[in-house]
């Protein structure tokens, strides 16, 4: 009996999934490697022999989070929740400061990431949420979800982490939509936070330029006309919110729906305004118009596209990558791996690269199929969302599609911290697989 | 397995969409890039970028006051590059070997910064950043030998043999990370070399200059294609400083304290000019361009005579009895003994429980009026004086007008401001009453009273000036570093003007006048060439056979006060007692009017430089 049901637990677990990570993380390691080397040839950092040592790690990690059954568990996550909150609280008192944000803790040279954990965390408390809620209304899902992400996401945007923070909407907005939660609400959150982006990007970019054209530009960029409009907006929100209370007219209520975003947009744009740092903001205004700082902060944008155009269809070859080898591109190793994989490997190496992505985010999507509890759907989901917001910002970013916010491409990247949460959600992943025909 | 609702299984597929989506945006994309315009990204990857290298700027020259005396400056030091594709492989391992030789590097490390992969390579590889003119020399010499090999220059600083001026002159060093945080934004990078003392920090502003660059576009390989010259924008030499240093008088001071633990100040009281200042031991600037200064800075550091100290302005010590030149200036101005009053000095004085020896022994001075009150330097009388007819509250309210306590504001950095005790001061500090037995320890210059050997000369310059103390200053000029043009010369700062009478310093130079003529410093200024008027003092620090000696004066007496110098000796206790302040005065004096050198002049007034022989006598 034993032996039957470990080989149907082994047989149940998802090795495509396990397959394309493994795979990820050794076209990483072989990036990396590359990515130390300089233009003289030279190897400058030793990177890819710790990033070998950490998946070494990371793969003890995979396998207990594989072995632990989170579903049987599942009302413990949050403690793991708790402790990560904790983590995060004592980053902030005794943390380190990489990069201007106090984002690490750790003793001497070796530290992690808590923020990094912390998405985990947050996903099984959220998962655990919504499995308990799943008869409750669309509004009270959405606010609960809300209120119980905003703890870690206040405390990552206190570091300051903009880009970590981020990653906890997608995760939650692919939650929610599992949850049944009203598309109404999901667009409402997408909506308002393309809305902070614009609002804040905008009279940023105005102000960069010499002669704002456009009336929009200056009546965002002055205060007290930024502050009638945001009032004006409160009371047509309010009165048409009444409105439809009273009335039932479904006008009231799309009018109250977009005022609101409005409302939410502007006031989002302004607290993230006073918490980004002035280089953060260059790179969102970089984003609009590399040219506008084409040393500063558009120069990653411009070597990186550049480095990926000079790739080609089949690349440049294994370390015949000049453009990334003349170390034209800061933090190569992390933020900027894909351009010279792009370089290197060319258009085929890229392909390759999406399809190992493209695997596991479908692997991920069968799985939330075929998984047998509700909370396992959950999870799967966040951690899905997770995944592909950092493959879409990160590589849209080498692209110059998307803006610069500093988060790694999980398996690829250089670091400790981003590889053993993506090495851990692969294990719950796999844990899941594994489980998902038993009783 | 749970059954997914029919709305759920439809969002999956929306979900699913959105992956596909963006796989397939994202190929488009990159398809575009690397496929489409792809010869777009290539020239734009070979094209250009353009390459900037530094051009260090000249630190500025220091000067002494002649504008002619070069005391800090610069000379080139040399980088020698390989450019690896210049260089033929079959040549390598010969020209490797040579460079060896030539710059005294291990072939080992030549070769480990030439791996097999750069063979290729455009860019300029440094193989050493502080070789020699000599090799370099050699090198150019037989460049066809060395092919592929090249140099460039950048200055260094480089410092006379200053002697006891390297604490003036200071040092300069690698830029620490906190210096870099703070000058930043005044275009610091991280290889400059910033003042770290004296006036290479004092006026590390004008003497750092502004780097030029030279841009020049090269392609990936850093291969240099610019058809064009290159653009250059030149450096900006830092300003030339004339120093108020007097390189003469400087030697002369520096050969008439000798070694002994000191200072010396000669100052310009008309100007504020400071045109000696030595302080002994002193530092080797040098060393501080040395390839091992690390070991050479601890050394110094550890020292425990303290050479990094200039203790001309950076010590404070009791003041002794030149402090009775305060209270003869209060005395006279509040009127507050007939000048012509004499007071009793048996050698000894009976107060709170305790007796009080004048440095004369039973039977004391006698009695004696202030003019020769101040010339013996009668403690009793000032004891008295202090205690009885003027009180702590003028006491301290004239040494404050005699700029005790107060920064000179000299323009070196880190000056010791001493000390004036107060009655508050003491109850804050030990929460003790201040006694009148602190009176009349303060009196005679003794107790918790600290000041510094150039607070001393600034006293005197005050005197000379009638009132007036100008601000001690180092700097006299700044120049252009090519034209040689005046840019700036340094005016006569007041720091302080008294409103003590000018009849109070007329009598009161003549008193000081007293003590050489006829008073304490009879033997030991016994120069002809000048008159000197001044004040002796001998500080008890504890030790029985030894104290702290100074001598603070000016001269010529009957000059204008334009034409005086104020020159102020301080020997510290821990030297072998020989009463020595004033005999150093003597020789400088002499030395200065006569217009000899320091061994000659010492000769002229019967003194001998090495010491030892003198039998001293303390007040």
């Amino acid at each position: 009996m034993k032996s039957q049901s470990f080989k149907r637990l082994f047989g149940n677990i998802d090795y495509y999934l396990l397959f394309s990570c493994f795979l990820l993380c050794a076209l990483g390691i072989v990036a990396i490697y590359s990515s130390g080397i300089d233009a003289e040839g030279v190897t400058v950092s030793n990177e890819y022999l710790k990033q070998i040592i950490w998946f070494g790690i990371g793969v003890f990690l995979l396998i207990a989070a594989a072995v632990f059954d989170f579903s049987r568990y599942k009302d413990m996550v949050w403690i793991l929740f708790a402790f990560a909150i904790l983590l995060l609280i004592i980053t902030l008192l005794a943390g380190k400061v990489v990069n201007g944000a106090r984002s690490w803790l750790g003793i001497g040279g070796i530290g992690i990431q808590p923020a990094e954990f912390t998405k985990i965390a947050t996903v099984l408390m959220l998962a655990r949420y919504l499995e308990s809620a799943e008869f409750d209304s669309s509004f009270k899902k959405l606010l609960m979800t809300g209120l119980i992400m905003s703890i870690p996401l206040a405390l990552i945007l206190a570091q300051p982490d903009f880009g970590s923070a981020l990653v906890f909407i997608p995760a939650a907005l692919v939650m929610l939509t599992l949850a049944d939660v009203d598309f109404q609400y999901i667009l409402f959150g997408v909506l308002s936070i393309v809305g902070v982006f614009l609002f804040l990007s905008l009279p940023l970019y105005a102000s960069n330029h010499p002669n704002p054209e456009n009336i929009l530009f200056t009546a965002i960029t002055n205060k007290n006309v930024l502050i009638a409009i945001l009032i004006f907006i409160l009371v047509i929100s309010i009165i048409s919110g009444i409105g439809w209370l009273k009335f039932k007219k479904r006008y009231y209520y799309w009018l109250s729906y977009s005022m609101a975003i409005l409302a939410i947009s502007t006031i989002g744009a302004i607290i993230a305004h006073s918490i980004l740092k002035p280089y953060q903001i260059m790179r969102l205004l970089v984003f609009i118009d590399p040219s506008i700082d084409p040393k500063g902060s558009g120069w990653n944008i411009l070597q990186s596209i550049t480095a990926i155009g000079s790739g080609g269809f089949w690349g440049k070859g294994f370390l015949q990558g000049t453009h990334s080898h003349a170390r034209y591109i800061p933090q190569q190793s992390t933020d900027f791996i894909f351009s010279i994989i792009a370089e290197e490997f060319g258009f085929v190496g890229c392909i390759v690269l999406f399809i190992l992505y493209g695997i596991l985010l479908f692997r991920c999507i069968v799985l939330i199929e075929t998984s047998k509890d509700r909370f396992s759907q959950y999870v799967i989901g966040g951690l899905l969302g997770i995944f592909a917001f950092h493959f879409m910002i990160n590589i849209g970013m080498a692209m110059g599609i998307m803006p610069v916010t500093g988060i790694p491409l999980y398996f690829v990247s250089y670091g400790g911290s981003s590889l053993w949460t993506g090495l851990i959600s692969i294990g719950i992943l796999t844990g899941i697989s594994a489980r998902r025909y038993s009783a | 397995m749970a059954m997914l609702p029919k709305k759920i299984t439809l969002r999956i597929r929306i979900l699913k969409a959105l992956i596909i989506m963006l796989l397939v945006i994202y190929s488009i994309n990159l398809f575009s890039m690397q496929v489409l315009r792809k010869e777009l990204f290539v020239s734009e990857a070979q094209r250009i970028s353009i390459q900037s290298t530094r051009i260090p700027a000249p630190r500025g020259e220091v000067y002494d006051r002649s504008g002619r005396n070069l005391l800090a400056g610069n000379i080139e030091a040399y980088s020698v590059y390989i450019t690896p594709s210049e260089l033929p492989g079959s040549k390598k391992s010969e020209v490797i070997n040579k460079l060896s030789l030539l710059l005294n590097i291990p072939i080992e490390d030549i070769e480990n910064k030439l791996p097999d992969s750069s063979l290729y390579s455009y860019g300029r590889i440094v193989i050493a950043k502080n070789a020699s003119l000599e090799a370099v020399t050699q090198i150019a010499a037989r460049i066809d030998e060395f092919p592929g090999i090249s140099w460039s220059s950048k200055p260094l600083r480089n410092y006379a043999d200053l002697q006891s001026l390297s604490n003036i002159i200071g040092y300069v060093g690698t830029i620490t990370r906190d210096e870099y945080k703070l000058l930043y934004n005044k275009g610091y990078i991280l290889e400059d070399l910033t003042g770290k003392a004296g006036i290479e920090l004092a006026y590390e502003d004008l003497l750092k200059g502004k780097d030029g660059w030279i841009s020049k576009a090269v392609d990936v390989y850093g291969k240099d294609i610019s058809n064009n010259a290159a653009e250059i924008q030149e450096p900006i030499p830092g300003k030339r400083l004339i120093l108020s240093i007097d390189s003469k008088i400087q030697k002369i001071a520096e050969e008439a304290l000798g070694p002994r633990q000191g200072s010396v100040i000669v100052l310009k009281p008309a100007t504020g000019e400071i045109l000696a200042m030595v302080t002994y031991p002193y530092y080797d600037s040098r060393i501080f361009m040395s390839d091992n200064v690390g070991k050479a800075y601890l050394e110094l550091l550890n020292d425990p005579n303290k050479p990094m100290l200039n203790r001309a302005y950076q010590s404070s010590y009791p003041v002794a009895s030149t402090f009775k030149t305060v209270l003869t200036a209060a005395i006279l101005e509040e009127n507050a003994i007939s000048p012509d009053k004499k007071i009793y000095c048996s050698g000894e004085l009976i107060y709170g429980g305790r007796s009080w020896s004048c440095h004369i022994k039973k039977p004391g001075h006698g009695a004696l009026d202030l003019k020769n009150a101040l010339a013996q330097s009668c403690d009793i009388y000032f004891w008295t004086a202090g205690r009885d007819y003027l009180g702590i509250e003028n006491i301290v309210s004239y040494a404050q007008d005699f700029g005790y306590g107060k920064p000179t504001g000299i323009d070196l950095p880190a000056e010791n401001v001493g000390l004036l005790p107060t009655p508050t001061w003491k109850e804050e500090k030990y929460n003790e009453i201040w006694t009148p037995g602190d009176t009349m320890n303060l009196s005679i210059g003794q107790g918790y009273l600290l000041a510094s050997p150039l607070q001393l000369a600034n006293m005197m310059a005050m005197i000379v000036n009638d009132g007036i103390i100008y601000k001690p200053h180092i700097l006299k000029e700044v120049r252009d570093p090519t034209t040689s043009a005046l840019i700036n010369e340094i005016q006569p700062e007041i720091l302080h003007q008294s409103s003590i009478s000018s009849r109070t310093f007329e009598t009161l130079k003549s008193y000081l006048r007293g003590v050489i003529v006829y008073g304490t410093a009879k033997v030991p200024i016994n120069t002809k060439v000048v008159q000197v008027a001044g004040k002796t003092g001998t500080a008890e620090v504890g030790l029985k056979d030894r104290w702290h000696s100074w001598f603070v004066s000016f001269g010529p007496y009957d000059a204008p006060a334009k034409d005086q110098i104020v020159v102020a000796t301080m020997i510290e206790a821990s030297n072998p007692w020989e009463w020595w302040a004033p005999y150093a005065a003597n020789v400088i004096y002499q030395a200065i009017y006569a217009n000899q050198n320091a061994h000659d002049a010492a000769k002229a007034v019967g003194v001998r430089l090495e010491g030892s022989s003198l039998i001293g006598k303390r007040e």
